[in-house]
């Protein structure tokens, strides 16, 4: 499994990932919608978002992400 | 100005497979500049069922020789990478560009992951780059093949790979800083 960008926040991501991981195989492929680790996703978001402000990138990102990707995204999230 | 480019392989793994992968891929010892990635978003649609992901990759890279000095201040870029799974189309697209050095070079990178029309149980990725630069000081042409060129050695190297499992690994081919 992959690091976090900020190192104190890698194992909540580890948390995350192997929740997701276990999630994405064995429910959502086979055709569930229904989310699950939505409470892991949030600690570990949280511990992101500092990183991601300590760093300055924060802006950067805001802009980034004006352009929406794909021309059916809503901008809902988790 | 913009280059173009894009490239086709066919994996002879399920759909499923591959998109699993596409989530495991970091670390790997093909993808060692790739230091960190975090989920930023993740929701699925619950009309359509589609998920959706915001993440954010951290790379690390070098400079070209010929590159001015403090043209960038740090060879580390951050990318942010969004993408979409269908499960029901067995669809995926995946998009990444560079935030940080985006004046010197932006690399936009699509690639749709479907089922092969050949073979259900092989699949289809297609990768398409476009690089851009707006930097002055004539250096935006060469700075854009420069890119174009990076982007045509690492895919070289995927192909290579015959389309196997370790192509995701070197996903998204983004190595340019």
């Amino acid at each position: 499994m992959s690091s976090s960008i900020g190192a104190n926040c890698t194992e909540l991501k580890a948390r995350y990932d192997s929740c997701f991981n276990k999630w994405y195989s064995e429910k959502f492929l086979k055709g569930s919608t229904e989310t699950e680790c939505e409470d892991l996703l949030k600690e570990y978001k949280a511990c992101v978002m500092t990183i991601i402000k300590e760093k300055q990138i924060d802006k950067l990102l805001a802009e980034a992400r004006k352009e929406s990707p794909f021309p059916s995204s809503s901008s809902t999230s988790s | 100005l913009n280059i173009p480019n894009s490239s086709i392989c066919f994996p002879r793994h399920p759909w499923q497979n591959v998109t699993y992968a596409f989530w495991l891929r970091y670390p790997n010892p093909f993808a060692s500049h790739v230091i960190g990635a975090d989920v930023l978003e993740r929701s699925v649609d619950p009309v359509t069922g589609v998920l959706r992901t915001t993440r954010l990759l951290l790379k690390s890279g070098v400079l070209p020789k010929w590159a001015p000095k403090g043209i960038v201040k740090s060879p580390e870029t951050f990318v942010i990478e969004e993408s979409e799974v269908d499960p029901k189309t067995h669809t995926m697209i995946t998009r990444t560009k560079n935030l940080s050095h985006a004046r010197v070079m932006q690399v936009e990178e699509t690639q749709i992951v479907k089922l092969s029309p050949e073979n259900p149980e092989w699949t289809t990725v297609r990768t398409e780059a476009r690089v851009i630069s707006r930097f002055g000081w004539g250096l935006t042409q060469r700075i854009e093949r420069f890119g174009a060129k990076r982007f045509a050695d690492n895919t070289a190297r995927v192909r290579i790979c015959d389309c196997s499992f370790l192509m995701f690994s070197a996903w998204p081919n983004l190595r340019y800083f």
